[in-house]
């Protein structure tokens, strides 16, 4: 009875084939629960490919901060070191990446090692390469803003590499390749937001927008990172400043985008 | 077409060297150029060109250990080659001189090739001697000697013309004469070469390059072009030094290989480990992620190869791993290899923590080759903001770069500030945290003053790390501000 075979049988055949999702992941919450809720598995999937990219081109620290959040908090869950892959010549324009501020960010410099490639192609070559090692938390790989490197069938061959091993990528991708589509598992874009007087303005504050998540449901909101306890958080509305942004339906623009 | 080279001395251009066909006509060394055009008028001449020959020569010495590991450039004419226990390699000792005569003509050169059980006597045979290829052995080797000029024996030329004065013209005249008044002289170093060249004394070779302990190397029936066959021969090279390492209980933390090619050039390649190793796949792979364009380079072929470990160190037998392809999983180092094998060691780091208070010196990139001890950077962080929750930005500029500020009060932090072209207004700042410079240091090419740092919001919610360069003082300049960092 060949025919008998059922749907969910063949589907797990075709996952173990695609080794996209054989095995079951970690998950990684986020921290604060309105954004766990917009994710399919109430958090971030190790063993994939998360992009993060800047609203504008200002807010390149920003997406960059944001990351580092992200990797913060995986790096509480999993050890090893993870490998940060920069192309050199961003380093005039954006400054290099400093220990003390990823410090202060609640991630552990002990644990990082760095690289500096010089093509994308090469940061790409860094990337599969620390995918390929599974004593290794994380690679995270910034992509420059004007060149190209980071396509779809790239961001295919991280996150099969990702699968296979349980080591999570991170990537920072330039907007100019927004209408491409990728098999990133979430993708973030990341602004800057004006903080509260009030509080203390070592806490970073962003404004996020989840533009694609595999199963969940993207959304906006504005968050505070807490160094302390490495999550995110939501924080209270300001009276001076322009109202949060709720969490949309699914029905709306931002569903339809993923 | 007679040839010469010449060389600008103090009496005037002469010729240091004479092609065949220049000689024919009656042209000698060390004649003026002027004289030689007398004679032949359409001589050609080059300017001679002593640093060339030398690294010419150093290169050919190189190359020469494709045949024996001991070689050494005897400036300004010659090769030496320490061929013991090698000769049997290449179908003795005609062989390997058959080898080597052919090899030389197809790079163009033409030599003068002689096998001989002295140092000494090879040198003087190689240069006097009555035939260009010469093998002698050692019974023959007063007889061989005797009918050569005493130049053959490596002398000064002050101790040469001594000699000659006295009738002292040939080898042969010196053998075989009382020693004592020889040496008085004429010194005891002419007493020594004399009998270094007849193997009464021993002479050390000293090779170009120090001789490594663990070394291997292949030589190919035919030379191989393709990168599959350099692919196979470099599995070869590494299962070969992987056993020697292993039997020895050592790891390599530098390899070299190189690759001989037919017509006298090498190719090598160096490379580092981060721990030291002697695992076979791995070696072969660090060497194969270097062989790009490796083809476009091979020319008519290499003709043989060589891998050594010029540094190792000590590393215990070990069990292996029972499943070969999980090997990789329990450590980094051979990732970290790759990486700097790839792109360099200085491309790929490890920040570690300085003690300065200074924003720019409180981390450095150490390579990862180097061992790491685990850092505290909390305590770190908590020493260069003394105790206070001043946080770092996230990016820091290698320099900083200078911003038109507009200040509302002199002392405090700008109200607005123009940074490459766009201007911003400040909503919020904090600060100042004031940082002395650290006098008791040469100062970098850095200013020295003390720096105010403030951390800035714009309207836009970014956040910049500013600094005043230097205090307000009464009737002083003004102060001018610089971006440091920028934060997340």
């Amino acid at each position: 009875m060949k025919q008998a075979l059922d749907i969910e049988t063949l589907r797990r055949r075709i996952a173990t084939q695609e080794r996209l999702t054989p095995l079951r992941r970690p998950i990684v919450p986020m921290g604060a629960a309105t954004l766990d809720a917009a994710l399919p598995a109430h958090g971030l999937q190790t063993g994939a490919v998360h992009e993060v990219q800047p609203d504008t081109a200002g807010d390149f620290a920003a997406a960059v901060g944001f990351g580092a959040c992200l990797l913060a908090r995986l790096t509480q869950q999993r050890p090893g070191i993870a490998l940060w892959v920069t192309p050199g010549h961003g380093e005039a324009e954006h400054g290099a990446l400093y220990p003390l501020g990823l410090a202060a960010l609640g991630f552990d410099p002990a644990r990082l090692v760095l690289l500096r490639a010089s093509k994308p192609v090469d940061v790409l070559w860094a990337l599969e390469e620390g995918l390929g090692h599974a004593r290794l938390a994380a690679v995270f790989g910034i992509f420059p803003e004007t060149a190209r490197g980071y396509d779809f069938a790239a961001s295919r061959r991280l996150s099969m590499r990702a699968a296979r091993l349980g080591v999570t990528a991170f990537i920072l991708r330039g907007r100019r390749d927004e209408g491409e589509s990728t098999a990133a598992e979430t993708r973030w874009s990341v602004a800057a937001l004006p903080g509260d007087p009030v509080a203390d303005a070592a806490t970073p504050r962003w404004r996020l927008d989840l533009l694609k998540a595999r199963k969940g449901l993207p959304g906006r909101w504005d968050v505070e990172w807490d160094h302390e306890t490495l999550s995110f958080r939501l924080p209270a509305p300001v009276a001076d400043r322009a109202p949060v942004w709720k969490a949309i339906t699914p029905s709306s623009r931002w569903a339809q985008a993923s | 077409m007679p040839f010469a080279l010449v060389t600008a001395s103090d009496s005037g251009q002469r010729l240091t060297a004479l092609s065949p066909a220049a000689e024919r006509l009656g042209l000698t060394r060390g004649m003026a150029l002027a004289d030689a055009r007398a004679i032949h008028p359409a001589l050609q001449i080059a300017h001679a060109d002593p640093r060339g020959d030398e690294r010419a020569l150093a290169r050919l010495a190189l190359w020469c250990q494709c045949l024996s590991p001991y070689t050494r450039p005897d400036a300004p004419d010659g090769v030496s080659l320490d061929i013991t226990g090698c000769a049997h390699l290449f179908g003795g000792e005609e062989g390997l001189a058959e080898l080597l005569a052919r090899r030389l003509t197809h790079f163009g050169l033409g030599a003068r090739l002689v096998i001989a059980p002295t140092i000494g006597a090879a040198w003087g045979l190689a240069r006097h001697g009555p035939a260009p290829h010469l093998i002698v052995a050692r019974m023959d080797l007063a007889a061989m000697l005797a009918p050569l000029p005493i130049a053959a024996l490596r002398l000064e030329e002050t101790t040469l013309s001594a000699m000659e004065k006295l009738g002292l013209r040939r080898i042969g005249d010196l053998i075989g004469k009382p020693r004592a008044p020889l040496a008085a002289r004429f010194g005891a170093l002419a007493l020594r070469r004399l009998d270094e060249a007849l193997g009464h004394e021993e002479e050390s070779f000293r090779p170009l390059n120090p001789p490594t302990l663990h070394r291997v190397q292949c030589r190919f029936a035919e030379p191989i072009i393709t990168l599959e066959a350099i692919e196979i021969a470099i599995r070869r090279l590494a299962e070969d030094i992987a056993a020697q390492l292993e039997t020895a209980a050592k790891g390599a933390r530098r390899l070299e290989l190189r690759l001989f090619r037919v017509d006298g050039w090498f190719e090598s390649l160096a490379l580092a480990t981060s721990t030291p190793t002697r695992d076979a796949r791995h070696i072969a792979r660090l060497l194969g992620e270097r062989l790009d364009r490796i083809e476009d380079r091979a020319g008519f072929g290499f003709e043989a190869a060589d891998l050594t470990a010029p540094s190792v160190e000590n590393l215990a037998a070990r069990q292996g791993d029972l499943d070969m392809s999980e090997q990789t999983d329990n450590d980094i180092a051979p990732l970290l290899d790759r990486l700097v094998n790839r792109f360099g060691a200085s491309n790929v780091t490890r920040p570690l923590p300085q003690q300065s208070y200074l924003p720019e010196r409180a981390s450095r990139n150490a390579c990862v080759l180097k061992p790491a001890r685990s850092h505290d950077w909390r305590a770190h962080a908590r020493m260069v903001q003394d105790g206070a929750a001043f946080a770092r930005p996230l990016f820091l500029f290698a320099v900083p770069e200078p911003v038109n500020t507009l200040a509302g009060v002199p002392d405090g932090p700008p109200t607005r500030f123009e940074w490459r072209r766009v201007s911003h207004r400040v909503i919020n700042a904090e600060g100042p945290e004031r940082i002395a410079p650290e006098w008791w240091r040469a100062p970098l090419g850095a200013s020295r003053k003390t720096r105010d740092y403030y951390r800035i919001e714009d309207e836009a919610g970014r956040r910049f790390w500013l600094f005043r360069d230097g205090l307000y003082e009464r009737g002083g300049d003004m102060p001018r501000w610089f971006i440091h960092g920028v934060f997340a």
